[in-house]
C-alpha cells in the first residue's frame, strides 16, 4: 500500500471551477436587494403620521401622501357600494376619510388602521388600507365580554367589549 | 447475517445515528401536538378571529430564523478566530444558514398569508417586513457565495466574513417595530415585561418554538454531515486527479 | 369556518416545505455516501 504523504489538497484546487448557478444567484440576491431598498425609501416618503400629527408635526402636511394612523370611529362606517367613508380619530383629534372600495381584513369599527392617501380639503383621500392589530391576543370567549380588550380612546366612542 | 445486509443496514443510516432517529420521532410527535394545539385546541382571537392560528407556525419560523443565523455567525468567528481552522465549524455554519433561510421563508409566506386576513395586504413596504425580506436575500446571498468553488478553506474564509457582517442585521429586524412607526405589532413576548396573551396561546407559541428548535437541530445535524461526506468526496475527486497527473507525468 | 383556506394554506406550505428539505437532504447525503465508506465516517 502506498502511504507516501499526499500534497496539500490546497495547492491544486485554485482552478476556478466558479459555478454558473450561484454566480446568476448572487446577481439576483444584489438585484433584489436593490428593489428593496428603493422600495423602502421610496416608501418611506409617505410619512406615517398620527391623526393628530397632521397639519401640526414637520412633514404630516396636507396635500402630501401620508400615512395616517388612527382608530376607526364607532357608527362612522358607511358604505354606498362603491366608496366607504369613516372617520378615525387618535389622541382627540379627528379625521374624515374616502376610500374607493371595500377595505379588507379584519376592517370594523373601533379598531386601529394605517390608511395611505392625501388630506385634500380636510378629507383623507385613501387608497389603501391597513389593519394595524395589536400584540394582545385574548381569546374569543363568549363568557367573558365585559373584558377591558382594547383601550379605545373617550372620544371615539368606542365601548372597551368589542 | 451477510455482509451484503449488514451494508444495507448501515446505507439506511447515512447520516442517521441512533441519536437523530430518537429526536426525529420526538420531533415528528411534537409536530403533531403543534398542529392539533394549532388548529384545533387554541381558541380563536376577539380581534383577528381563526387567523391567529398563523401565529404558531410564523412566529416560531422567524425566531429559530434568527437563532440559525447566530449560529451561522458564531461557528463562522469559531472558524476564523481559532488557530485549528476547523472546517467543521464551517459546515456547521453552512448547514444552518441553509435552515435558516427556510425558516425566514416559511415565516415570510405565512406572515404575507397573516397579514392578507388581518391588515388587508399580502405586503407592504413596511419597516419589519422590509428588512426581514431584505435579511432573506442576504443569507441567500451568503449561501450562493458558498457555492462559488475553491477551496474548502476559501470557502470558508469568504463566508465566514460575510456570515459576520450579516448578523448584523438581525438586532435592525428585530427592532424595526420600535425604530421606525410599523404597521407589524410589537414583539408580544421577548423584551416586553407586560405579556399580554391568553395562556393557551402562549402555551402553543412555545410549544411552536420548542417543535421548531428540534427540527432545526435535527435537519442541523443531518445537513452538518451530509456537507461532510461532500467535501471528503471533493477531496477524493482531488486526490483522483493528481494520481492522474503523476501517472502523466511519469509516461511521458 | 371563515379564512380557513388560508390558515390551513400556512400550515401545509411550513411542514410541506420542511418536509421537501428535509427528503433533499437525505437524498443528496444517500448519493454523495456512496463513495464514502462507513467506517470513513466521523459519527458511525
Amino acid at each position: 500500500m502506498d502511504l507516501t504523504p499526499r500534497p496539500a489538497p490546497e495547492a491544486n484546487v485554485s482552478r476556478r471551477r466558479r459555478k454558473l448557478v450561484p454566480t446568476l444567484v448572487l446577481v439576483l440576491v444584489i438585484g433584489a436587494g436593490a428593489v428593496i431598498v428603493t422600495q423602502f425609501l421610496t416608501s418611506a416618503i409617505d410619512y406615517y403620521c398620527n391623526v393628530d400629527d397632521v397639519g401640526v408635526k414637520d412633514g404630516c402636511d396636507p396635500g402630501r401622501r401620508l400615512r395616517i394612523q388612527g382608530v376607526v370611529d364607532a357608527g362612522s362606517v358607511e358604505n354606498d357600494g362603491v366608496v366607504t367613508s369613516f372617520s378615525v380619530s387618535f389622541n382627540g383629534a379627528r379625521l374624515p376619510v374616502r376610500y374607493d372600495g371595500e377595505p379588507g381584513g379584519i376592517f370594523k369599527e373601533c379598531i386601529p388602521v394605517v390608511v395611505h392617501g392625501v388630506v385634500q380639503n380636510g378629507v383623507f383621500l385613501g387608497d389603501r388600507i391597513e389593519v394595524k392589530h395589536s400584540n394582545e391576543y385574548v381569546a374569543d370567549n363568549p363568557d367573558r365580554v365585559d373584558e377591558d380588550v382594547y383601550a379605545a380612546p373617550e372620544d371615539s366612542a368606542c365601548s372597551p367589549s368589542v | 447475517m451477510t455482509a451484503a445486509s449488514v451494508d444495507t443496514n448501515r446505507r439506511e443510516r447515512v447520516t442517521g445515528t441512533s441519536f437523530t432517529r430518537g429526536l426525529g420521532a420526538v420531533t415528528l410527535v411534537g409536530i403533531a401536538w403543534l398542529v392539533l394545539f394549532g388548529l384545533v385546541v387554541t381558541p380563536a382571537d376577539v380581534n383577528q378571529g381563526e387567523s391567529v392560528r398563523i401565529m404558531y407556525a410564523h412566529v416560531p419560523g422567524a425566531w429559530l430564523a434568527y437563532l440559525a443565523f447566530v449560529v451561522t455567525a458564531i461557528s463562522s468567528a469559531m472558524y476564523l478566530f481559532r488557530r485549528t481552522r476547523s472546517l467543521v465549524w464551517d459546515r456547521i455554519a453552512g448547514a444552518s444558514a441553509e435552515i435558516g433561510v427556510l425558516f425566514m421563508g416559511i415565516s415570510l409566506v405565512t406572515g404575507s398569508l397573516w397579514g392578507r386576513l388581518t391588515w388587508g395586504t399580502f405586503w407592504t413596504w413596511d419597516a419589519r417586513l422590509t428588512t426581514t425580506a431584505f435579511l432573506f436575500i442576504t443569507y441567500v446571498g451568503y449561501l450562493a457565495v458558498r457555492n462559488l468553488g475553491g477551496t474548502h478553506h476559501q470557502r470558508a474564509r469568504r463566508s465566514a466574513v460575510l456570515a459576520l457582517l450579516a448578523v448584523l442585521e438581525i438586532p435592525l429586524v428585530h427592532f424595526s417595530v420600535e425604530l421606525w412607526n410599523s404597521l407589524h405589532q410589537e414583539a408580544s413576548v421577548v423584551g416586553n415585561t407586560d405579556v399580554t396573551m391568553d395562556g393557551l396561546m402562549l402555551f402553543t407559541l412555545f410549544l411552536g418554538v420548542i417543535v421548531f428548535t428540534l427540527m432545526y437541530v435535527w435537519m442541523l445535524m443531518h445537513r452538518q454531515r451530509s456537507l461532510t461526506l461532500q467535501d471528503m468526496v471533493d477531496d477524493i475527486g482531488l486526490d483522483v486527479a493528481l494520481a492522474a497527473r503523476r501517472a502523466e507525468a511519469g509516461s511521458s | 369556518m371563515k379564512d380557513v383556506g388560508f390558515i390551513v394554506a400556512s400550515y401545509v406550505i411550513t411542514f410541506g416545505s420542511i418536509g421537501v428539505f428535509v427528503s433533499l437532504i437525505v437524498s443528496r447525503a444517500r448519493r454523495v455516501s456512496r463513495q464514502i465508506p462507513p467506517e470513513d465516517r466521523p459519527w458511525t
